[in-house]
């Protein structure tokens, strides 16, 4: 859907961007993730043609992106705002209109929308009259309006409580589910895990990290597991001995607990559960993948000692 | 195109929809007819008495004028006739208000030159001529013909009447025309910084709630400066249409109501010229207190179609060139309230401008003041009282060179803008320094 290609972008002699290059699969959500300040909204800026980058190139659908492809493309920035003092009818009608829709197919995605948001009764509405939640969700609306099939995401869901945030989940999924591809730039890593099908980390404006983001987590394992058993917790203790190291533990109840731990040698999941079974009923054992949130910490905590080294 | 259009409409609709485009579009031009009322209602700084000498050398009208004796005139009669300078400046005129020069082919040529110090009220003029013409058609009655007067009146030539400033007989200084070009000149420069802060505003709002990085998402930085500019600039036409309809309306009902009389001598000369004329002089009276300088410049010496025609073409080019400079204030601020520091040259020159329009009105013939008819800052007041004086066949070319030049440089200063528009409008949080703007226009 779409390449980005040896993107570079320098402001007064300092790099930005660096030689960052990506493809973005269709039908797909990534997540462009990175730490404050490590080019994410200059990318974007790029992949929306606010600002032009200084090498590179990007192409859709393998065609080089030229202006004409701006109305295939959804934007809603972080930093989002609206004219307050027109009605959410009129708002709607000129952000739709030039993304290059005619006039009634606004009315009619209009009529489409806040029919789905149940919030009909808003048309007439200035925007000054809503709270911030029921502007972002007019934001959201005037974004995907006109259909696009690319949608560029920036923190979509600050400023919604967490009924709304489930809406807006689920719209993307059906957008997903539509064919559409969405970049979705977030500092919520939970969001990433629970949406995402791939994820693209950036750090000092270059791309470190790039892949689906079970691969990514499975990566980056470090051999933990958690077994989850019902039993005496010493009787679970006396049965690992050397092979083993518990990082920590979770109890539940006097008898059932959930403990993390390590393989050390050559010892396998297999040889763990052989371990257990006679001293312990095990209720589910598992390897731990880890989060996003860990992985993101570890990339970036990694990148920084190096600097240092 | 399409999204220009856009843009420049949303642009219109918001400004005109607004409380204060309403009030200023209904207060502005009600305060402006208010100042107008209240100066035709004080009346003037007009003489009440006038001392005319007649030179008359021939003597052809023996001395004589009207046979009823008129309250605002004495008559006095003299046998000679008299240079304009030394009548402006001998000791033994310097009594006499007006001067009329009966030449020696009157009967023929039927020009008549009246020399004034200071320039007397059309109503004064119409009844100076009411009492010259007069006389003469008894004269010509009496000389050549076996009519009635009033029989005569009907099929004689009217005389030629000639106005002259003493000081000035060839007109060259024509300060109440060039203070007619002086305000409007102001006018320009006062909508400019008006609606050039409405851009600057405009801007600056868009960029700090963030609305604009949305908008250039789907348009580019250049279009949508242009949208903004010229969605104003429509704002600020509208303004002038509803001010000028509204003034226009306002000084034709004047006429036609509260100043019916006052403001149509002929009417009052037609009243006199019958019988009734006695009658006539002792009501004039009464109403001509009122009449004054400015009844004259409303209705008569503001050539309007002119005067409006380049008063909207400079107002363009100053646009252009002045709402430049505030668009890139409005872009390259940090904060909404960061750029107010950059207002204040920018009002200083525009001050500077006026004050250039009061230099040309009594320096005229100045090479600064050619200059400054040229220089875009100071041009449109200029170009106005220059035009309010009224230019030679020859010099019209002036008008539009100097229209050229302030389009051709509202051009060049609205890409530059267009640049650190589209430099500056997406950095926020910073100070804006002089240095950051030179920056940003050496990036393309």
């Amino acid at each position: 859907m779409l390449q980005l290609e040896g993107i570079y972008k320098s402001y007064y002699r300092q790099k930005v961007l660096e030689d960052v290059s990506f493809d973005v699969p269709s039908g797909q959500i990534i997540g462009l993730l990175g730490p404050n300040g490590a080019g994410k909204t200059t990318l974007i800026r790029i992949i929306n043609q606010i600002i032009e980058p200084d090498k590179g190139y990007l192409s859709l659908n393998g065609k080089r992106m030229t202006s004409e492809h701006l109305k295939n493309i959804g934007y809603l920035p972080e930093e989002r705002g609206l004219y307050k003092t027109m009605t959410v009818e009129n708002h709607a009608l000129f952000l739709g209109q030039l993304r290059g829709l005619p006039k009634n197919d606004v009315q009619k995605q209009l009529d489409y929308w806040l029919e789905k948001f149940e919030i009909q009764g808003w048309r007439k509405k200035r925007i000054e009259e809503l709270s911030k939640g029921m502007a972002q969700k007019v934001q959201f609306i005037c974004t995907v309006l006109h259909d696009p099939d690319l949608l560029i995401l920036d923190e979509p869901f600050s400023g919604f409580d967490p009924i709304n945030v489930d809406l807006i989940r689920a719209e993307l999924n059906a957008f997903r589910v539509a064919g559409k591809t969405i970049i979705l730039s977030t500092h919520n890593m939970k969001s990433v895990e629970e949406i995402c099908d791939r994820a693209v980390l950036i750090d000092k404006g270059k791309k470190i990290m790039e892949g689906a983001i079970h691969d990514i987590r499975s990566e980056n394992k470090e051999g933990v597991f958690s077994i989850t058993f019902t039993g005496n917790m010493i009787a679970f203790a006396t049965a690992l001995w050397a092979g083993y190291e518990i990082i920590s533990k979770e109890v539940h109840n006097d008898t059932t607990f959930t403990v993390y731990l390590k393989m050390r040698g050559e010892n396998e999941f297999n040889d763990l559960l052989t371990t257990l079974l006679p001293a312990v009923k095990i209720i589910s054992a598992q390897e731990v993948l880890p989060s996003m949130e860990d992985v993101f910490m570890k990339k970036i905590n990694a990148g920084k000692e190096v600097e240092h080294a | 195109m399409r999204k220009i259009q856009l843009i420049a409409q949303r642009e219109l609709k918001e400004r005109i929809s607004s409380r204060s485009f309403l009030l200023t579009a209904l207060l502005g031009p009600l305060f402006v007819l208010g100042l107008v009322y209240a100066l035709f209602s004080l009346g003037g700084s007009e003489k009440q008495h006038w001392n005319v000498l007649i030179m008359d050398k021939t003597e052809i009208m023996e001395n004589k004028i009207a046979p009823k004796q008129d309250p605002r005139f004495t008559f006095h009669f003299i046998n000679e006739f008299v240079e304009y300078d030394q009548f402006a400046t001998l000791e033994q005129f310097k009594d006499y208000d007006l001067a009329v020069l009966i030449n020696e082919k009157i009967i023929s040529n039927k020009q008549v030159i009246v020399s004034y110090r200071e320039l007397p009220s059309e109503s004064i003029q119409r009844r100076l001529i009411y009492h010259v013409e007069r006389r003469f058609e008894e004269i010509m009655v009496k000389q050549f013909t076996d009519l009635e007067v009033s029989k005569f009146r009907e099929i004689k030539q009217s005389m030629n009447f000639s106005f002259k400033n003493t000081s000035d007989p060839k007109n060259e200084i024509n300060h109440k025309a060039a203070w007619v070009g002086y305000v409007f000149g102001i006018g320009i420069l006062l909508f400019v910084f008006l609606f050039g802060m409405t851009i600057l505003r405009g801007v600056a709002h868009e960029k700090s709630n963030r609305v604009v990085e949305v908008l250039l998402a789907s348009v580019h930085p250049r279009q949508l400066l242009t949208g903004k500019v010229i969605g104003v600039g429509v704002t600020a036409l509208v303004q002038f249409v509803l001010w000028g309809l509204i003034i226009g309306v306002g000084l034709y009902l004047f006429r036609q109501t509260f100043f019916p009389d006052l403001l149509d001598p002929t009417l009052l000369v037609e009243q006199m010229s019958q019988d009734v004329a006695q009658q006539a002089l002792d009501k004039f009276a009464l109403t001509a207190r009122n009449y004054n300088d400015f009844v004259d410049l409303v209705y008569r010496d503001i050539h309007f179609t002119n005067m409006l025609l380049f008063f909207v073409l400079f107002f363009l080019g100053a646009y252009f060139f002045y709402g430049s400079f505030f668009a890139m204030i409005g872009s390259a601020m940090g904060s909404e309230s960061d750029g107010q520091q950059y207002i204040i040259p920018i009002s200083i020159v525009l001050v500077l401008s006026i004050l250039s329009g009061y230099y040309v009105i009594y320096h005229p013939q100045t090479s600064l003041a050619e200059i400054l008819g040229y220089l875009p800052f100071t041009s449109p007041v200029v170009m106005m009282i220059e035009l309010s004086r009224g230019f030679s066949e020859g010099d019209v070319w002036k008008i539009y060179f100097s229209l050229f030049l302030i389009f051709l440089a509202g051009f060049i200063l609205f890409r530059l803008a267009g640049r650190i528009y589209k430099n500056g409008i997406l950095q926020f949080g910073h100070r804006l320094k002089f240095r950051l703007i030179i920056r940003w226009l050496k990036i393309s």
